[in-house]
């Protein structure tokens, strides 16, 4: 099964990744809502970090769903009439990628398969492999 | 119209009130954003002779409609206000993630005006505004700063700082975000000092709209992969502006010594490869796939940095080879919100004035450990930090040493020697915000790509006017200067994806000459002309020594030419002011 993958060591922090994800998604260019949020910044200025949160297709949200709303099937999918929004997806996924909206949950699609993150990526620091 | 926010925070300090009022559109549609749009808002709302650093002057923050969106390069935030190093108008262009942070809070520009009564910061989260004490962040430097502020709000906000150069009024004073980024010249940082404006510190979790965005992110992502990403502009990720160094070099217009002589033939020891051996990371701005930072270690220095300016101005310029001293004053400077052109500019004065004999300013060239020691003097203001933190146009017409101050307006020289490459001075000398590299680049022109002969007056006109019209449009658009293949074709198609209204390339250089004309008009107003338009006397009378341009002089008479082929070309009279029927336009 393909996943994304993360190369620390590439990222530059750009967060054209949030930004092309929302744009895909949602309509607009609204990082808060993306389904990966991935960004670096300095720690008190001397040390560089990172904030990966993207989706490892590790399953756990599907395991975890009480209601049966998520599915895993090469991809997660997330039915938004069964969901009901209780966030146990969102407590457990261990990158912290599960965005709650509404009521409802949102989480990556790996745009069927054909992520637009791991398109817009400039320097190959997001992969689907 | 598509890409705007169509909202402006207005900020008044002296009141401790903020409101959201519309974006003016009939401006948008002539000057789109950022720099223009800002200069626009300055135009029209400030009084002529106001002081710059009284709470009269205005401090704007604009964005423009391409922010927050994926079109590449378009992180930059233009900061603007009236210059306390000139009394031009002045717009400086800051990289990091603030300006996406407004955008997402819901706003094309935060217009701030008056004075804080005493020490405080500005908190913008979406359309929640509050003024916060900060009585104890000042003093400090902008890291530390940065950082009390981080912990408290976490690295999802943004963090527009000064640090004590900001704090102390200096004409060299910068604005500072992510640690490492500036609005660096034209002191923007007094601006915000004068206003007792420590920080803006702001967190948007709204979105951008344009049209058709499915299409419309497909294409962007073409121009990003077929323009952007090609070897023309990804050497800034491999080296940063560290690769200047060489071609400056090679080209004859690293300077030497303050300007006394260009190119230095142990410059190896502090070139590209020796910063980029020590690399811990790369990063780079908001919505840009170049990232061009160079987080650096060397010894205890530690910087994001250093860029080719700071390496010429705190290198050779100051007769230092060192590249750790390079390093750690870049980090000092940093901190402590200074700008590192026109400190390297004013210590290498100060040099020469010392070794001259003329004063002694108790350093000498090379001496990099008193250097380090007078930038944060400077900035604080002490001994005679504070006498250099003057600038060095005051500080010749105090001490002398007139011909080899370098700088116009009051705003010192960037790194390249304009005896190699003759129509950056004219660049420098008509730049709006006083001597600026940023306005019009001559040495790619003249030197790099050679395609222009560079010591000659001929043609310098049209040259310098078409770099600026180009760069203005850029900057309007909040283009990062790095995309340097970008064409005016492709600068109105983004428009047009972005905006949803069809731009014209015709319609669009327009603008730009319409930013090169209003800026102009204001400085005008403020009782500028001709005679203002300057060189330093040393590149009329001092023949270059070494290097490729060795022999090299400018003949004031060919200078005086450049600038009537300039003026005349913008349709300017010959005193460099524009008609009143042009002005009707702006």
């Amino acid at each position: 099964m393909k996943r994304l993958r993360f190369s620390k060591k590439k990222c530059i922090g750009c967060q054209l990744c949030g930004q092309i994800c929302s744009a895909t998604h949602e309509g607009a260019f609204v990082p808060s809502k993306a389904r990966v949020y991935i960004e670096t910044y300095y720690d008190k200025g001397g040390v560089l970090k990172y904030q990966d949160s993207y989706c490892t297709l590790c399953g756990i949200c599907f395991k975890n769903c009480p209601t049966g709303a998520i599915s895993m099937d090469g991809k997660i999918l997330v039915d938004h009439e069964v969901c009901i929004g209780c966030g146990t997806c969102a407590e457990k996924c261990p990158k912290k990628v599960v965005r709650l909206r509404d009521g409802k949950s949102y989480i990556c699609d790996t745009c069927d398969g054909d992520p637009m993150c791991v398109k817009v990526c400039p320097q190959n620091a997001l992969t689907f492999e | 119209m598509y890409g705007y926010q169509n909202k402006v925070l207005r900020v008044d300090l002296s009141k401790k009130t903020a409101a959201a009022e519309p974006l003016r559109m009939d401006w948008a549609e002539k000057y789109i954003g950022s720099k223009g749009l800002a200069i626009k808002y300055l135009y029209e709302e400030l009084k002529p002779g106001i002081d710059p650093l009284s709470p009269e002057n205005k401090l704007i923050l604009m964005t423009g409609p391409m922010t927050g969106t994926t079109v590449p390069c378009s992180g930059k935030l233009g900061v603007a206000g009236k210059s306390p190093a000139t009394g031009t108008i002045c717009d400086c262009s800051i990289g990091g993630h603030a300006a996406l942070r407004i955008k997402y809070a819901g706003y094309d520009a935060v217009i701030i005006e008056g004075a804080l009564d005493k020490p405080g910061y500005l908190l913008i989260e979406d359309d929640k505004i509050s003024f916060e004490d900060a009585s104890e962040l000042w003093g400090k430097g902008c890291h530390e700063t940065e950082a009390i502020l981080a912990d408290k709000y976490g690295h999802e906000y943004s963090v527009l700082t000064i640090g004590p150069a900001g704090e102390n009024l200096c004409g060299m004073a910068c604005i500072t975000s992510d640690y490492y980024r500036q609005a660096g010249r034209g002191g923007m940082g007094a601006v915000m000092g004068s206003k007792n404006l420590k920080a803006v510190v702001v967190k948007g979790t709204g979105g951008v709209k344009i049209p058709n965005v499915e299409e419309a992110v497909k294409r962007i992502l073409e121009i990003q992969n077929e323009d952007v990403l090609q070897e023309d502009n990804t050497f800034v990720f491999d080296w940063g502006t560290t690769a200047f160094l060489e071609a400056c070099q090679d080209g004859g217009i690293l300077p030497y010594k303050n300007f006394s002589d260009t190119t230095d033939p142990n410059w190896t020891e502090y070139n590209g490869e020796v910063f980029m051996e020590k690399l811990e990371g790369k990063r780079g701005c908001g919505s840009c796939g170049l990232g061009c930072g160079n987080f650096l270690k060397i010894g205890d220095a530690i910087c994001e940095g250093p860029e080719y300016e700071t390496i010429a101005a705190y290198g050779p310029n100051a007769g230092n080879r060192d590249p750790e001293a390079i390093l750690k004053a870049n980090q000092v400077a940093d901190d402590m919100g200074l700008d590192t052109i026109s400190s390297g500019d004013v210590l290498a004065w100060a040099m020469e004035m010392t070794e001259k004999g003329i004063h002694d300013f108790g350093i000498r060239f090379g001496e990099m450990d008193t250097y380090i020691k007078y930038l944060e003097m400077i900035a604080k203001g002490e001994g005679i930090g504070k006498e250099l933190a003057m600038g060095v146009k005051k500080l010749a017409g105090k001490y002398g040493g007139k011909d080899f101050a370098m700088e116009v307006k009051g705003l010192e020289y960037p790194q390249y020697e304009p005896r190699g490459s003759w129509g950056m001075s004219l660049a420098y000398a008509v730049s709006d915000r006083g001597a600026c590299h940023m306005r019009a680049y001559a040495p790619n022109e003249e030197v790099f790509a050679a395609s222009i002969p560079p010591y000659t007056p001929e043609g310098k006109g049209e040259m310098v006017y078409k770099l600026a019209q180009h760069n203005a449009v850029k900057f309007c658009l909040c283009i990062c200067d790095f995309w340097g293949t970008i064409s005016m074709e492709t600068m109105a198609e983004l428009m047009s994806l972005v905006t949803g209204k069809e731009w014209t390339v015709e319609e669009i250089a327009d603008v730009g000459t319409r930013v090169i004309n209003i800026a102009r008009a204001f400085n005008q107003r403020e009782g500028f002309t001709a005679k203002d338009d300057t060189a330093p006397k040393r590149i009329f009378k001092e023949a270059l020594k070494n290097g490729p341009a060795a022999g090299q002089k400018i003949p004031e008479e060919a200078f005086e030419d450049m600038k009537q082929q300039y003026y005349k070309v913008l349709g300017w009279d010959e005193n460099g002011l524009l008609p009143d029927s042009l002005i009707a336009t702006l």
